[in-house]
């Protein structure tokens, strides 16, 4: 598969290095931003071709706010997004992130922990084929 | 004028709530309409059964004075529902002191101190009790007393008409006899007066401790949920993370690694998938917010319990045990939440594989019971003693037996369950004897929540 630049949004800098490692050693180039701000800049900026995102940074749907951005914006509303949730994130019953994601625009729910396998079967799952 | 009784100041010191004060008002309406089906009832022995002559006409008036009151005091409930309730108090106090009137007119009216029916007073001495604290209590006694006494002076001094009564010799114009009564009167009414005040306000007390006690018991549940749900919140980054970082170490290194490093590796893999686990049970557990009907989704009960059991027939069969399915043919479906009725089945059925004996009988039945479901998690192994049936629940807690088996087990998994079942409006129970296996039955209702019980209304 050709090099594809991966955006990593999340505020966990060692879990960004992890991926980055795994990422970097299937051949793509991982770039981050610890907030959603920062991720939204650098999505229109550099167009990666799949983005990971957390749900909880400062805020506990920042996640989700910065999915409804980057779809609602044309430069940015193709790229896939893998949504990286974290165990006891729902603080609720009102959430259900695995039975909830039709209504929300991203292509898949990953639950931490992530196991590099899991991790790396996704991205090429949600990968745009080609170029 | 509003006819809601919550509106009355539930800080009175006489009732617990405006609720209480409405269901004895009631209680004494429908009192006194036994008192009037009583007096008749004992006019119509005397007069007709024993044959004694009696003041007919008097004595009916008064029965029907007691019956038009009280068909007063009903409507005035009915149309203008009690307010305030030191107003109320008033209001009682007055219906009491008609009471003792038309009682002594009736005493008054078969004998005066001779008729031993008198002692009909202590009752309303003891109904003064139910209804009023220490102050009204003796207020209603004296009354009494006051009333009685009057009558059998009035009768002794010829002021007041005596109608003798035929069952017992002349005795109201006896001085030693009439001082001995009403000196027994008095006291046997203030004395009951006292024991009256002193145990109602001994049960105040109780139930005004009662009701603290189970405030702070809320109070306290809640800190320890919230306790549980920051510690859950605190360590699940990190250990998610080490986790993510030692499988990653294991895969970067691959087969360059060290034999005994990637044994080192794998066993803090075991451990950390171990504590996550932990940190799931507990978010599950701590889970807030309530079940709403808007969440629900109707799901095929049979298929879902299908899989579920076939994702433990792996674990199962290495211990040499079978789990036997019984689930209706045609599918079984549920309104519910779909992840918290999974947690409830995989919960029980690991807990029934991991405590089974090897080659064990696992038995998942699941039937239909028209408005509800029925789920059985049986199970031939370690059992649960007597002892341990209520504290099993507890958090954390595993049983002596339990411990001896296997090391795994978080002591959270039936908490989980118990905790989901009920926020799903179902019922819990289970059946155990120790040695021989142990069974868990769960009941839910078919259509979601708060309907049977609206539908019930």
């Amino acid at each position: 598969m050709s090099r594809k630049t991966i955006l990593v949004i999340d505020d966990d800098i060692d879990l960004v290095e992890i991926i980055r490692v795994t990422l970097e050693n299937e051949g793509h180039e991982v770039i981050d931003a610890q907030n959603g701000k920062r991720g939204m800049v650098l999505a229109r900026e550099k167009s990666p071709d799949l983005i990971l995102l957390d749900v909880m940074m400062s805020q506990v749907d920042e996640g989700f706010q910065v999915a409804y951005e980057l779809k609602g914006d044309q430069a940015t509303q193709d790229i896939p997004i893998l949504m990286l949730t974290a165990v006891a994130d729902q603080t609720g019953f009102d959430f259900d992130p695995a039975k909830d994601k039709d209504f929300l625009p991203v292509s898949e729910f990953l639950e931490k922990p992530i196991s590099p396998r899991k991790l790396v079967d996704m991205v090429r799952k949600h990968l745009p084929a080609g170029i | 004028m509003p006819k809601d009784p919550a509106r009355i100041a539930p800080e009175s010191s006489q009732f617990v709530s405006a609720a209480s004060l409405r269901v004895r008002l009631d209680w004494f309406n429908k009192l006194r309409w036994v008192a009037a089906a009583g007096a008749l009832i004992a006019i119509f022995l005397a007069y007709v059964v024993a044959s004694y002559s009696l003041p007919l006409t008097p004595l009916l008036t008064m029965v029907l004075v007691l019956v038009g009151l009280n068909t007063g005091y009903v409507l005035r409930n009915y149309w203008t529902p009690p307010q305030d309730i030191s107003e109320e108090i008033k209001v009682v106090k007055l219906q009491m002191f008609g009471d003792l009137l038309v009682l002594t007119a009736l005493i008054s009216l078969t004998g005066g101190v001779e008729n031993p029916l008198h002692f009909l007073y202590v009752i309303h001495v003891i109904i003064a009790s139910l209804l009023f604290k220490g102050g009204e209590i003796f207020q209603i006694a004296w009354l009494a007393i006051i009333l009685f006494t009057a009558e059998a002076l009035g009768e002794y001094l010829g002021w007041l008409p005596h109608f003798h009564s035929p069952s017992v010799s002349e005795a109201a114009h006896e001085l030693p006899y009439l001082l001995v009564t009403l000196a027994s009167f008095w006291l046997v009414l203030l004395f009951s007066a006292y024991i009256g005040s002193r145990i109602m306000r001994h049960n105040r007390t109780i139930k005004d401790e009662l009701v603290a006690r189970q405030m702070e018991l809320v109070v306290a549940d809640k800190a320890k949920m919230d306790f549980f749900r920051f510690v859950t919140h605190e360590v699940k980054s990190p250990i998610s993370t080490a986790q993510s970082a030692v499988e990653t170490a294991l895969e970067l290194g691959g087969s360059r690694m060290n034999d005994s490093v990637e044994d080192m590796l794998s066993r803090a893999v075991g451990r950390l998938e171990q504590a996550t686990g932990m940190v799931r049970d507990l978010a599950d557990l701590t889970r807030g917010g309530v079940v709403k009907q808007e969440h629900l989704r109707t799901i095929d009960l049979s298929a879902v319990l299908a899989r579920i059991v076939a994702n433990h027939e792996d674990i199962a069969s290495r211990r040499g045990q079978r789990i036997r399915l019984e689930i209706p043919e045609d599918g079984l479906e549920l309104t519910t939440i779909r992840s918290m009725i999974e947690k409830v089945i995989s919960n029980l059925i690991s807990n029934a594989v991991r405590y089974n004996k090897d080659e064990g009988m696992v038995s998942v039945r699941l039937k239909d019971l028209g408005k509800r479901v029925r789920l059985e998690v049986e199970d031939e192994g370690i059992g649960i003693a007597a002892d341990d049936t209520e504290r099993i629940f507890d958090e954390f807690y595993r049983s002596q037996e339990a411990i001896e088996m296997t090391n795994l087990g978080t002591g959270l998994g039936l908490p989980i369950v118990k905790k989901f079942v009920t926020d799903l409006e179902g019922f819990l129970s289970l059946q155990s004897t120790l040695g021989q296996g142990t069974k868990f039955t769960v009941t839910l209702p078919k259509h979601g929540i708060g309907r049977e019980r609206k539908a019930a209304k």
